[in-house]
């Protein structure tokens, strides 16, 4: 899953005929001053200027300002760019035309297991939620595109003026079907899709997109990255991470969650949820969501035992798993030792309580060097394979 | 019992070094259910036509590597089943190829990264052909007793540890690949074991899902129970709760999920599997699936560690009321043993060998190279040369500041002769005609012999014979030479003479005795043969080797190493003579017809073949 800024979305619909507003894409107010003297609608149309990052609530946050004329939207973009919000900070702002219309119409399209299913509704905009009931749905097989007609008639269906408006609501709901299926998109939704009547004319006004990341190999003119999928921008530390994660065989991951006290350091796409699950069943607070798998190199697990001992007021850490597959206990936990040894050297885990469960190859080799870490000062708990897996949680928790 | 593999299963693996060490773990399983091999073939053509090698136990098998499906399978009638170990962007060309191949049942897909878009083609593909399609991201599947699909169930050492030699009561179905090994082994610790574990792959889209699988086990007699794994994302736990509440069944569920925890994050906050999105309105979630599953009538403890305690009850209520009978536990000295490797034994100081090579001189096996016990960076840092090394490698020995300094200087003075003679010439011709470095130096290499820099050995080796045999008796020395050598190796050259002396042999003679304090004899004994020599004819002169071999005997190095001080020195003017060709990119050259005398018969006609 993988979410797309407007810019990259509406490159996406400009490619494959779904009409949208007029619209730039700049880091610099001085470039949309000189953009303004090269086109005519920035001149000449009220504009909304956005800040193009992955920001939740921007509305609220004022990074979406409305009905501005050119100069007033340059200041706008000075305005937004280079300001910090939380650890993000605003690199580019998206400029576009807005719009006079007189509908505004919703309209969707998200996979499933059979193909996708195609949302449509004249009730569109802010209110979407509330109205909700008068959205009407096709199901669209895999490799299937639906006739003009057939769409034609669901548009009609769900409340769109029969005629031409059906039919173009038609056209585009079709459009948006091929750019669905040839983009490889998980999910698009566009509100409010707008009308002025006056001309006919459409466009998508907003848009949210989703790319399966996935299927990039057969995609060369994807020059986008996706928007972190945790609401928020990424921090130096979870780069740092990604960084070696996209390197290396098998995979480190890590999250950051302000706040928590009780840091995870676990192996495993499923049993890693399951630890920060336990903890959260138990009333305390994680500090991070972590999780080594594949058999990584010891020196990534190193990195990212660090990167978790540098987490502010944490006390514990759980460096927990299930009984591994293939992942080797004894070389990964090679690194582990590393980073907690690096971590205590550099005063970071001050009384923090370490939680060990694992098995798989190697497991008494791997448990019985991190055993010894306790002659060495540490505050650490090792559990073989007869402890329940998010047990150590339970123990963690009591202590 | 068990579902969807047993004893009949035989695999193909497509991919390639991983596919490889996954047939070798299902060996692993094979020998301790004794069985025979689940892999009968490979599909890769980078490696087509190679046998690949696999230890079913201690006996090693040969299993076919190739470039198609169509022909492992028209080899190997036997195969039902593919294992797809490729990268993402060939994985579903290969599922699709495997699902559209007749004798092929069932495909279990290791890729992760998938398209979603391919996923859901190939599950359709695999419902219009009544295949099953499993994963992609899957570790695999295992049927304790009967077949291990992947690596799944993880070291030999676990598979024993999970009972996973036979069938026990419990099914187990999982998205996370890890997990499934976790069940098995929570199944052997508080029940009785599994019939069998398939990990259905983390992915939005897999290719078969947990409804599918819970009717299998449901038919399953042997199945008694189902510990199901889940998570957030998607409805396939919603699903299967529907399908326990659906009617009455006969086998039991415990079911842990996991994303509880997406509760309290940041919103938008999303950890784990590709498939472990909540949608819209909470639709989804590992609350709505627990709640689904409970009100279902399955056991789901509120945390991951509380599964033991589940399962145990379950297994325990089974047992009173009848189900299952009490199990016979197995003692562990029935099971086999891997048969360990040649070097864990030896280590353990339970086998001996007889060595095949031995080694005076280095040793790799500790933390770098050592020379004759001293490690290569201490020497380099306490201020030894490449001369030292020589020292240490030839001689054994670190040689003195001041025969370190002579050593220097025969490299340096025999590294290069020019592009005329035969070892420079032999590697330029290699060069003009394109060959690579090694091999165009080797052709100069091959020149050095007894008429070209090969003289250095026999040199040095004769005249300490003189000095041992011929004191102060020059002339019964060249008698006894002529008589058994012929002419005396390291005495004449073909340009210089006695008016005009190689400038190399004379420095190499003056630093030599003047500057050092070296014990000299056989260098002055060759001086007094060429005093002897030199009268008979101007041009029978101490050459460079013979200079060289005998100071190098003056130096105590063994006799088998003279040559190589020529060798050593010569290869660096010939790399140089590499190097400078390649950089002008010279052409190929050939002999001018005027530099040959073509000694042959006049044209004629080739006579009848008798």
């Amino acid at each position: 899953m993988a979410k797309i800024l407007e810019g990259s979305a509406m490159k996406f619909f400009n490619k494959w005929g779904i009409p949208v507003p007029n619209y730039v894409v700049v880091m610099n107010p001085d470039r949309l001053a000189q953009l303004g003297e090269a086109n005519k609608w920035l001149r000449e149309s009220k504009l909304v200027v956005k800040a193009h990052e992955a920001i939740g609530g921007r509305f609220k946050l004022g990074l979406v300002k409305l009905g501005l004329n050119l100069d007033q939207a340059v200041e706008a973009a000075r305005e937004m760019i280079g300001k910090k919000v939380g650890t993000a900070e605003i690199r580019q702002v998206i400029v576009a035309e807005m719009l006079d219309h007189d509908e505004e119409y919703y309209i969707s399209i998200a996979g499933n297991k059979d193909g996708a299913e195609l949302l449509l509704s004249s009730r569109g905009g802010v209110d979407i939620e509330d109205n909700w009931e008068s959205v009407r749905r096709l199901q669209i097989p895999l490799d299937d595109t639906p006739s003009i007609e057939k769409l034609t008639e669901l548009a009609s269906s769900a409340g769109f003026p029969e005629g031409e408006i059906s039919e173009r609501v038609a056209k585009i709901s079709s459009r948006l079907i091929l750019c669905f299926d040839n983009e490889d998109a998980q999910s698009i939704e566009i509100n409010p899709l707008v009308i002025r009547k006056s001309d006919m004319r459409f466009a998508a006004l907003d848009a949210v997109m989703n790319v399966d990341w996935d299927a990039r190999f057969r995609h060369p003119d994807w020059d986008f990255k996706p928007v972190s999928e945790i609401g928020r921008p990424f921090t130096e530390a979870e780069q740092q991470i990604m960084e070696i994660d996209s390197r290396i065989k098998g995979s480190v991951k890590f999250v950051e969650v302000p706040g928590g006290e009780v840091a995870l350091l676990t192996a495993g796409g499923g049993a890693s949820v399951f630890y920060s699950d336990a903890v959260v069943a138990r009333g305390g607070t994680i500090a991070n969501y972590a999780e080594y798998s594949g058999a990584p190199p010891d020196w990534a697990v190193e990195a990212l035992t660090e990167t978790i001992c540098q987490l502010p007021n944490i006390k514990h850490i759980i460096v927990g798993g299930a009984i591994a597959n293939f992942t080797d206990v004894k070389a990964t936990f090679g690194g582990i030792i590393n980073g907690l040894r690096e971590s205590k050297n550099n005063g970071y885990i001050d009384g923090v309580k370490i939680w060990v469960r694992r098995g798989g190859p190697n497991e008494s080799e791997g448990l019985a060097a991190i055993s010894k870490l306790k002659d060495e000062g540490f505050d650490i708990h090792v559990y073989d394979r007869n402890m329940p897996m998010t047990d150590i949680v339970d123990l963690a928790m009591n202590a | 019992m068990s579902i969807v593999i047993n004893k009949d299963t035989r695999a193909v693996i497509i991919g390639g070094a991983a596919g490889l060490n996954a047939a070798r773990k299902m060996a692993e399983f094979d020998f301790l259910v004794k069985r025979p091999l689940t892999v009968q073939a490979f599909v890769y053509p980078p490696e087509e036509g190679q046998q690949k090698e696999i230890f079913l136990g201690g006996e090693l098998k040969n299993v076919k590597v190739y470039s198609s499906l169509a022909d492992a399978l028209a080899e190997n009638p036997q195969i039902n089943t593919a294992l797809i170990y490729l990268g993402a962007s060939r994985a579903t060309q290969a599922t699709q190829e495997a699902l559209e191949s007749d004798p092929v049942n069932l495909v279990s897909v290791i890729t992760e990264g998938v398209p979603e878009k391919d996923a859901k083609k190939l599950r359709i593909l695999a419902e219009k052909k009544g295949k099953t399609l499993n994963g992609p991201s899957s570790i695999g599947i295992m049927s304790a007793g009967e077949c291990r699909l992947g690596v799944i169930g993880g070291e030999f050492k676990n598979l024993k540890l999970c009972n996973l030699y036979r069938p026990g009561s419990f099914g187990v179905i999982t998205k996370s690949g890890g997990l499934s090994n976790e069940a098995m082994w929570l199944c052997a610790q508080n029940g009785d074991g599994v019939t069998s574990a398939v990990a259905i792959g983390g992915d939005a889209f897999p290719g078969t899902d947990f409804v599918t699988y819970l009717e299998m086990f449901e038919n399953d007699p042997a199945t008694k129970a189902v510990v199901l794994i889940g998570e957030v994302g998607g409805s396939l736990e919603e699903e299967a709760a529907e399908w326990l509440a659906e009617k009455p069944r006969r086998i039991r569920l415990v079911a842990a999920i996991g994303g509880t925890c997406q509760e309290v994050l940041p919103q938008g906050m999303k950890f784990g599997h590709a498939g472990a999105k909540e949608g819209k309105k909470g639709m989804g979630s590992a609350r709505s699936k627990i709640n689904a599953l409970r009100e279902a009538g399955a056991v789901v403890p509120d945390t991951f560690g509380g599964l033991s305690k589940a399962i145990k009850q379950v297994y325990e209520e089974l047992l009173a009321s009848g189900v299952i009978a009490p199990e016979e536990p197995i003692s562990d000295e029935l099971l086999p043993d891997l048969p360990p490797k040649v070097q864990k034994i030896i280590k353990e100081g339970e086998v001996i060998v007889d060595p095949l090579i031995r080694t005076t001189i280095s040793d790799d096996r500790g933390e770098e190279p050592r020379y004759r016990g001293y490690a290569a960076s201490e020497l380099c840092s306490k201020g030894y040369g490449i001369e030292d090394v020589i020292g240490l490698l030839w001689n054994k020995k670190l040689p003195t500041r001041e025969e370190a300094e002579i050593i220097k200087r025969i490299i340096m003075i025999s590294a290069d002769h020019g592009p005329a003679v035969s070892g420079a010439y032999g590697t330029i011709l290699g060069a003009c005609a394109g060959i690579d470095m090694p091999q165009a130096v080797s052709a100069g290499m091959t020149m050095i012999g007894p008429r070209f820099g090969g003289a250095v050995t026999n040199a040095g080796k004769y005249f300490k014979m003189g000095v041992q045999e011929y004191p102060n008796d020059i002339p019964g020395f060249l008698a006894w030479m002529k008589k058994n050598v012929g002419p005396v190796p390291g005495i004449g050259h073909r340009v210089k003479s006695l008016k005009n002396p190689d400038q190399r042999v004379k420095y190499l003679i003056s630093y030599v005795k003047n500057e050092t304090s070296l014990h000299t004899p056989c260098l002055d004994y060759a001086m007094e043969v060429e005093k002897v020599t030199t009268a008979k004819k101007d041009n029978l002169i101490l050459n460079v080797d013979g200079t060289m071999g005998a100071i190098l005997m003056d130096l105590d190095f063994p006799i088998h190493s003279l040559n190589g001080f020529f060798v050593l020195a010569r290869t660096i003017g010939m790399i140089g003579h590499w190097i400078d060709q390649n950089e002008q990119n010279s052409r190929l050259i050939r002999l001018y017809d005027y530099l040959i005398n073509y000694a042959v018969e006049d044209e004629r006609e080739v006579p009848v073949k008798k």
